[in-house]
C-alpha cells in the first residue's frame, strides 16, 4: 500500500495536481446542476407579449424574438454544452486511449498502420467530417455526439501512443518485466499512471474543441433541435435581429468565448503542472 | 526524384481508393433500406410497399453483391457521374461544376490574404521575441482560438455592413462581396501560420550559417529575407497545404452565413435536406481534393528544394 502511493504519488497525489483536477471537475458539477438552478424563468416559455424586451431587473439580459428569457437559456444551455462536451471528451478518450495504447505496446505494422491513419484524420476538414456523419445517421443530439465521438478520438490515440512510447523505455518498465509482469499489467498498472498528465492536459483542450464543434454544428441547424437552449442555436435564431437586437447575438457569444477560454487556460495550466510541452489547442 | 514522385503518387491513389470505398459505404450505412430511400425519393415522398422496393431493387442492380456494385458505382463515378438529386433530380456534378469554381475562388483569396498577413507578422514576432509586438500577436492569437467563428464572422458583418454600411451583407458577383467571407477565413489562418513562421523562424536564426552571414556584414534585412526564409519555405508551404481543413471548415461556416454560392453551403443545404447523393458527392469531392491538395505540395516542395531531391 505504501509502496502504491509512493508510485502514483509522483503525478497525482501532489496536492498541486489534484487541485487542478478537482477545479475541473468542481467546474463541470457546477455547470451542469448548479447553473440552472440560478434560471429566473422556464428556458422554454414562449411569451409573445414580452418579444425582444430589453434587459431588465425581471428579465437581466432582456427577452429573445420569442419572448424567452435570454439568461434562463444562456444557464440551461450551459448545462447542455458542458454535458454533451464531457460525453465527448469522455468516450472519445477511452476508445482513443486504448487504441493508441495497443498501438504503443504492440508496435510494428498495427501502429504503423494506426498513426498514419490518425495523422490523415488530423489534419481533414474535422467539421465537413462531423457534419456529414451526424446527417448520415439522422441529426438530432445523439448523432452530434456520436460525430463529435467518431472525430476526435485519433487525437487521443495519437498523444497516448507517443506517451506511451516514451513510457517503455524507461528504466521503471524494465523493472517490471524483469519481474515478470505481463504485459496489459505493465500498460495499466505501470504506464497508465504515469501518462495521465499528458492525457488530462489533453482532454482540457479536446473538452474546449468539442464546445466549440458543438456550438458551430448547432449555429449550421446541423445539432440540436430547433428551441433547444443551446448557445449555437441561439446565435442562429437571433441572426436575423442582429442589427437593431445585437445583445441577443452577443450575449450567447461571449458566453461560449468565456467558457472555451477558461476551459483553455485550464489546459494550460494542467500543461504546466505536468511538464506537457507537446499537446496544443486543437482548433 | 521521379521514384519519390512515383511513390508519392501510388501513396494518394491507394488513399483515393479508400475515399472511395468510405464514399460508397456511407450511402450503405445510413439508417434504412437503400433501395427503399432511392424509391421513396422517385416518388416524390411517399412510401413505396415491399414488393415494389423488391422490384426496384432487381431492376437496378441493388440486390447484386456489395462489391459488383462498387465496381459499377465506381465506374460511373470516374465517367463523372454522382448520381442524381433526390431534391431536384438533376445531375449533382452540375451543382457542383458551379459550386466549385466560387470554393475555389474563396480559398484561394483567403490563402492567400492569410500569407500576406501572417508572414510579415510572424517575421516581427520572431525578429523582435519578447517585445510587445511579439506578445500582443500571442494573445490575439490564443483569443482568436477560443472564439467561435461563425460568431466572430457575424460581428464583423455587424460592423462592415450593418453599422457602417461599407460591404454587402451576402451574396456574390463583386469583389466587396468577397471581403468579409475572406477576412473570416483568412484571420482563422492567419494566427496559425503566423505562430508557424515565429517559431522556425527562430529556430532557423539561431542557427550558425545566420552567424556566419552577419559576420560577413549582411544587415539585418538581409539575413531575414535571403538566408533564412528561403530555409523555412518549404516547411511553411506544407503548413499551409495542412491548412486546407482549417479553410474548409472556415468556408462552411461563412458560406452558410454570406450566401456564397459554394461547395461548403452547398453541403450543408444537402444535409438539411437529406438529399444523400449529394452529401456523398460533397464527401468525395472534399477528400479527393484534401489528398491532391496534398499532392500538389509533396510535388512543388520537390522542384523547389534540391535536397528533397537527392533523397530516395
Amino acid at each position: 500500500m505504501q509502496k502504491m502511493s509512493f508510485t502514483r504519488g509522483k503525478l497525482l497525489g501532489s496536492s498541486h495536481h489534484w487541485r487542478g483536477y478537482a477545479t475541473f471537475m468542481i467546474a463541470v458539477i457546477l455547470a451542469v446542476l448548479i447553473l440552472p438552478l440560478f434560471a429566473p424563468h422556464d428556458p422554454h416559455t414562449v411569451q409573445f407579449l414580452y418579444r425582444l424586451k430589453p434587459p431588465s431587473f425581471d428579465y437581466p439580459l432582456g427577452t429573445d424574438a420569442m419572448g424567452r428569457c435570454v439568461l434562463s437559456r444562456l444557464l440551461y444551455g450551459a448545462r447542455l454544452t458542458t454535458a454533451s462536451a464531457m460525453a465527448v471528451v469522455v468516450c472519445a478518450s477511452l476508445i482513443g486511449s486504448l487504441i493508441g495504447a495497443i498501438a504503443g505496446m504492440v508496435g510494428g505494422v498495427l501502429d504503423r498502420a494506426m498513426m498514419r491513419f490518425c495523422e490523415g484524420m488530423s489534419v481533414f476538414p474535422a467539421l465537413a467530417i462531423c457534419m456529414i456523419i451526424a446527417g448520415t445517421l439522422g441529426l438530432g443530439l445523439k448523432a452530434v455526439i456520436i460525430a463529435l465521438m467518431c472525430v476526435h478520438w485519433t487525437d487521443y490515440a495519437r498523444v497516448v501512443r507517443n506517451a506511451v512510447i516514451v513510457e517503455r523505455s524507461k528504466p521503471y518498465v524494465m523493472a517490471a518485466v524483469a519481474l515478470g509482469a505481463r504485459r496489459h499489467r505493465i500498460a495499466v498498472r505501470h504506464i497508465l499512471p504515469n501518462i495521465i498528465g499528458p492525457l488530462l492536459t489533453l482532454s482540457a483542450y479536446s473538452m474546449s474543441w468539442a464546445i466549440l464543434a458543438f456550438a458551430g454544428l448547432s449555429f449550421l441547424g446541423l445539432g440540436v433541435e430547433p428551441g433547444t437552449p443551446e448557445w449555437g442555436l441561439m446565435i442562429a435564431e437571433s441572426r436575423n435581429y442582429l442589427r437593431d437586437y445585437p445583445r441577443l447575438v452577443l450575449a450567447p457569444g461571449l458566453t461560449i468565448a468565456a467558457f472555451v477560454v477558461a476551459v483553455n487556460l485550464l489546459g494550460d495550466m494542467l500543461g504546466d503542472r505536468f511538464r506537457v510541452r507537446q499537446i496544443n489547442y486543437l482548433h | 526524384m521521379a521514384s519519390r514522385l512515383i511513390a508519392r503518387m501510388t501513396h494518394a491513389l491507394i488513399l483515393l481508393f479508400v475515399v472511395s470505398v468510405v464514399g460508397f459505404a456511407l450511402l450503405r450505412l445510413m439508417p434504412g433500406d437503400f433501395a427503399e430511400i432511392l424509391l421513396m425519393a422517385q416518388m416524390d415522398g411517399t412510401l413505396p410497399d415491399a414488393s415494389q422496393v423488391q422490384q426496384f431493387a432487381a431492376s437496378n442492380g441493388l440486390d447484386d453483391p456489395l462489391p459488383q456494385q462498387y465496381a459499377r458505382w465506381l465506374f460511373a463515378l470516374l465517367q463523372g457521374d454522382l448520381g442524381k438529386s433526390f431534391i431536384t433530380d438533376e445531375p449533382i456534378i452540375n451543382d457542383i461544376a458551379l459550386r466549385l469554381g466560387q470554393s475555389l475562388i474563396l480559398a484561394v483569396l483567403s490563402l492567400v490574404t492569410a500569407l500576406a498577413i501572417a508572414v510579415p507578422l510572424g517575421v516581427l514576432c520572431a525578429r523582435y521575441p519578447g517585445s510587445k509586438i511579439d506578445r500582443i500577436a500571442g494573445m490575439i492569437s490564443v483569443i482568436g482560438m477560443s472564439i467561435p467563428n461563425f460568431w466572430y464572422a457575424l460581428l464583423l458583418a455587424l460592423l462592415f455592413s450593418l453599422v457602417l454600411g461599407w460591404l454587402p451583407t451576402g451574396g456574390h458577383g463583386t469583389w466587396a462581396h468577397a471581403v468579409l467571407p475572406t477576412l473570416v477565413i483568412a484571420t482563422s489562418v492567419a494566427g496559425v501560420l503566423s505562430r508557424y513562421v515565429r517559431g522556425s523562424l527562430l529556430e532557423e536564426l539561431s542557427k550558425p550559417y545566420i552567424r556566419t552571414a552577419k559576420a560577413k556584414g549582411a544587415s539585418r534585412l538581409r539575413t531575414v529575407l535571403r538566408h533564412a526564409i528561403p530555409n523555412i519555405a518549404p516547411g511553411l508551404l506544407t503548413f499551409s497545404g495542412m491548412q486546407f481543413a482549417r479553410i474548409f471548415d472556415g468556408m462552411i461556416i461563412v458560406e452558410t452565413l454570406f450566401a456564397w454560392p459554394g461547395i461548403g453551403r452547398f453541403l450543408v443545404e444537402s444535409l438539411l435536406n437529406r438529399d444523400y447523393p449529394a452529401i456523398q458527392a460533397c464527401f468525395l469531392l472534399v477528400a479527393a481534393s484534401y489528398i491532391l491538395v496534398n499532392l500538389a505540395v509533396d510535388i512543388a516542395i520537390a522542384l523547389y528544394d534540391p535536397r528533397t531531391r537527392e533523397i530516395v
